[in-house]
């Protein structure tokens, strides 16, 4: 065979392993019922914070743990509790993407996203001070 | 409404450059491509042409200028100066008000095609009319991004800066701040993002927009050789720009790196974020096109490669720009742009320009010259074409992982990608950067057509021995023990040696011809400068504060923090640190940490860091890092969480407010602490003198008895607890050293419980927060390699440019 033909097979099959290793280490997003549904896998959850409910961090006790209560966008309500510090301006967040597994009641996410329009969107025009 | 001191004429003259600049580029491509025709009538379409083109240009400077002005005379009736400035920014940030917005960024990528065509009109010569007619048409469809006219009712083209009013804009008109004929002068600006006040941010996104602007030339080359049918004439002329493609985008790749690094606070420099790669592969379908286009100039092979590659690079500029701009990433990348509802038309762009390559591949296919006899794989032709491949499956990996939303958004799937996004694309990338290194390094060993193996094993056999040596050393050093870290290791420690070594023996030390050796050394050593600060990277703010009293166990624990309070020393990494307070300059909050060292019980300042937080209270706070740069690795530190709510009432409080009141129920001999003492309830007392405390005879009064320990001394506090005509007025108890009040709440006769409360001046209430500190081994190792590798490429194109003009 001609060494571009080789060339060739080599990229196809490699450009295929590609797509298949992708497609496999992808998670999924889900809400919270079909998280705990699944409790031993890692799901990223989409929804708002639920800013009726109290947020607690208290570094002083452990600066690694941060709880709330977090609505998905199929309406589900979870207290949530996340291993990390408290994300800087949080109560502004308009969307919050969890990564995480359910566990009993509770959803504990080892990663969050958040969206906060107040950077691109938000504040109406104001007088100047 | 009469509106007082708006500045519409400005705005009127802005649009009718902008309406000026689309129909100017549109006449240009037009005319450009009658002037391709060889006939009697192409010389005049070419003047045609040329005239429209510097109109076109010349209306671009006038925008420019034009919101130029705008910006900086704060006419923040216009909706875009309004979102992007205010009065209190400070006047060199005022260009980086062109990048934030979509359309200023447009505008910047418009300007760099502008001063391309113009250097292209004067050095294209029999190239011009075909390159510049399709440079022309690149330019209409920009320029349309800028109109902002309405077709067919509801759909609208491009979005203008000089025609949106605020006080028209959809979502603010209504405000009542318009009912006033005079609110110009109350009227200021949301002011630029925190995260752009920042003097990278003034270089990077020129550099990364002028670095895209260049993919534009081997481009329309490549197109214009398709379309005249000359195969091979374009490769020579196409080559300076296409370099130059490579060194200013990667220039400005890499000051995108540097400024994660310097300003955000993930910890490092590439986090495979979709923007990121959006830029990254198209530079590595450049790099595959530029050297696929410099060995086919010598030796015509793999020719419909280059081609592709040449094209393909210029519609994944245009892919990038369609998924970072048009809102697909949304939750996937936290740097993603809003949508601005230019989404389809960058798809439309998108998909001409792609199609409009592929047709024409097609269609020449057949009439492409062909060498007959095949590569012999002793040929740098050979490798150079494999290196080419590798970049393209490379890039190919990169961008089906990145385009999830899209494939999300065509098949209805919903994958997210995963938690460990960094390290799924290293193991795809390792492998491949590994294999590039290799034939960076044993490339230029190579000759043209054929070498003699022995040959070829002789000159490359001491920099092989060199390389292993200094990989062994390394690793042992480093104590790597990853097998696939070590191998690239070695490949990148090859790729300069055996770089450094071709410019001292095959070149003879002729500094002037090793510009591409030089550029592949400082690719070797940015390789390693981020495979060692990467693998090696350490979080050393581990929480050492141990001041918990429940200990919350949990099995995702995360131990990447540190809790600093204000006054303590902690032990972090080889240091211990100190936090000493917080200081206000303007907007910016820092937090002072000492770093200290300690010998024999007495501890020695080495240095202070301050990372500090950007306040901002419309668009967020935004923390930003510190770090301490040593020869061998940087110790990076950022604030993960600072409770800046209550830093206006840490200001304010005065000596004698006290905070809400603890309460706490309490047997005898049981124990409390506030912040400062420990406490003990004692014992009640009920026989005592009530008259001294102003207690009427007939009411029931306990004393109770509370010790109050701090290091140095013992308090008494004794609250009293009184019924006074059947409701409780307990008397309150102080301790005045240590700042701490008591109040006697209840008792239980029954089991001697009581219920105190206890309360802390606020001034008692030590500041603290919560940081997160790396250290990034051997990472300048990384920044020497980024400064080599623009050296080398430039250096390179001088001589190219050099040795075509002695022709």
């Amino acid at each position: 065979m001609k060494k571009i033909h080789i060339l060739g097979i080599v990229i196809i099959a490699v450009a295929i392993g590609a797509i298949l290793t992708t497609l496999n280490s992808t998670s999924t997003y889900a809400s919270f019922r079909e998280a705990s549904e699944a409790p031993d896998n890692e799901f990223h959850v989409v929804g708002k914070l639920d800013k009726t409910k109290e947020a607690v961090y208290d570094p002083k006790t452990d600066a690694n743990v941060f709880s709330f209560y977090m609505i998905d966008n199929a309406g589900t309500e979870k207290k949530v509790i996340l291993h990390k510090s408290k994300p800087q301006d949080f109560e502004r967040s308009e969307q919050i993407v969890l990564i995480g597994k359910a566990e009993g009641d509770e959803f504990h996410a080892s990663e969050i996203l958040m969206k906060c329009p107040s950077k691109y969107n938000d504040g109406k025009p104001q007088a100047s001070n | 409404m009469e509106y007082i001191g708006e500045h519409l004429v400005i705005g009127k003259v802005g649009n009718v450059f902008v309406i000026l600049s689309f129909v100017f580029a549109l006449l240009a491509s037009v005319s450009y491509f009658f002037a391709a025709r060889d006939n009697a009538e192409a010389p005049s379409w070419r003047n045609i042409a040329r005239w429209s083109f510097r109109i076109h240009g010349f209306s671009v400077f006038g925008i420019v200028g034009t919101l130029f002005l705008m910006l900086y005379n704060h006419y923040f009736e216009f909706e875009y100066v309004w979102h992007h400035s205010n009065k209190e920014m400070p006047m060199r940030y005022i260009l980086s008000c062109f990048w934030e917005g979509q359309e200023g960024s447009f505008l910047l990528w418009t300007f760099w095609h502008v001063v391309i065509g113009f250097v292209l009109q004067r050095k294209a010569k029999e190239w011009e009319a075909p390159v510049m007619s399709v440079l022309s048409l690149v330019q209409a469809f920009l320029a349309s991004m800028l109109l902002g006219l309405f077709i067919f009712g509801e759909h609208r083209i491009g979005s203008n800066p000089f025609t949106v009013l605020l006080r028209e804009h959809p979502d603010y008109g209504a405000i009542p701040l318009f009912q006033n004929a005079d609110y110009i002068k109350l009227l200021d600006g949301r002011g630029l993002n925190p995260l752009l006040q920042n003097y990278w941010m003034t270089i990077h996104p020129p550099t990364l927009f002028l670095g895209f602007a260049l993919t534009v030339v081997p481009f329309a080359y490549a197109i214009a050789g398709l379309w005249k049918r000359k195969y091979t004439e374009w490769l020579k002329p196409a080559l300076p720009c296409t370099f130059l493609g490579v060194a200013v985008l990667g220039v400005g790749i890499l000051m995108g790196g540097a400024w994660a690094y310097e300003a955000l606070s993930f910890g490092g420099f590439w986090a495979w974020d979709p923007v990121e790669n959006a830029s990254l592969v198209p530079w590595l379908t450049l790099v595959g096109a530029a050297h696929l286009m410099l060995i086919n100039k010598n030796k015509g092979q793999s020719l419909f490669t280059a081609f592709a590659l040449a094209i393909l690079t210029f519609v994944l500029i245009l892919y990038s720009t369609f998924l970072t701009r048009s809102g697909i990433l949304g939750e996937t990348s936290v740097h993603a742009f809003t949508d601005l509802g230019m989404s389809g038309q960058l798809l439309i762009y998108l998909l001409f320009f792609l199609l409009l390559g592929i047709v024409l591949l097609i269609v020449n296919w057949k009439h492409m010259p062909r060498v007959q006899e095949e590569e012999s794989i002793y040929s740098r032709e050979f490798w150079m074409f494999v290196g080419a491949i590798i970049l393209l499956v490379s890039s190919f990996q990169i961008m089906f992982y990145t385009s999830i939303p899209v494939w999300n958004k065509l098949f209805g799937l919903k994958m997210a990608p995963s938690k460990n996004i960094i390290n799924f694309y290293n193991s795809w990338q390792l492998p491949f950067a590994f294999l590039v290194t290799m034939l960076v390094a044993i490339g230029q060993y190579f000759k043209f057509k054929n070498t003699a193996p022995k040959e070829f094993m002789k000159k490359i056999s001491f920099p092989v021995i060199v390389s292993v040596l200094l990989t062994a050393l390394f690793s042992w050093l480093l104590n790597y023990t990853n097998f696939l870290y070590i191998l690239l290791m070695f490949s990148s420690i090859f790729a300069a040696v055996a770089n450094f070594n071709y410019i001292t023996h095959a070149l003879g030390g002729k500094i002037r011809k090793a510009g591409a050796s030089v550029a592949h050394i400082g690719f070797g050593l940015i390789l390693l400068g981020a495979l060692v600060s990467t693998s090696k990277k350490e979080v050393i703010s581990r929480n050492t504060s141990g001041k918990s009293i429940e200990n919350l166990v949990e099995k995702m624990s995360n131990n990447d923090n540190i809790l600093l309070t204000q006054g303590d020393t902690l032990p972090m990494g080889n240091y211990y640190v100190a936090y000493t307070g917080k200081r206000f300059e303007g907007i910016n909050v820092y937090f002072d940490v000492d770093y200290l060292t300690k010998e024999n019980n007495t501890y020695t300042k080495e240095f202070t860091l301050s990372p500090l937080v950007q306040t901002n209270p419309r668009m967020g706070n935004v923390a930003e890092p510190d770090t301490r740069h040593f020869l061998t690795y940087d110790i990076y530190t950022h604030v993960a969480y600072a409770p800046l709510e209550s830093v206006k009432q840490q200001q304010e409080a005065t000596k004698d407010e006290y905070t809400a009141a603890k309460n706490v129920s309490m047997h005898k001999g049981d124990t409390i602490f506030s912040s400062n003492a420990i406490i003990i309830f004692d014992s009640l007392s009920t026989q005592f003198d009530k008259s001294k405390y102003g207690i009427g005879a007939d009411d029931i009064a306990v004393k109770a008895h509370i010790r109050v320990l701090d290091i140095r001394k013992k308090y008494e506090a004794t609250p009293i607890f009184v019924i006074h005509e059947n409701s409780v007025q307990p008397i309150a108890s102080k301790v005045d050293e240590l700042g701490l009040q008591f109040m006697f709440w209840k008792i239980d006769p029954q089991d001697g419980k009581i219920e105190i409360s206890v309360q802390e001046k606020k001034s008692n209430i030590k500041d603290y927060f919560v940081m997160q500190a790396m250290i990034f081994p051997y990472i300048n190792i990384l920044w020497i390699g980024c400064v080599v590798m623009a050296l080398g490429t430039f250096m390179a194109i001088i001589e190219r440019l050099r040795k075509s003009s002695s022709h």
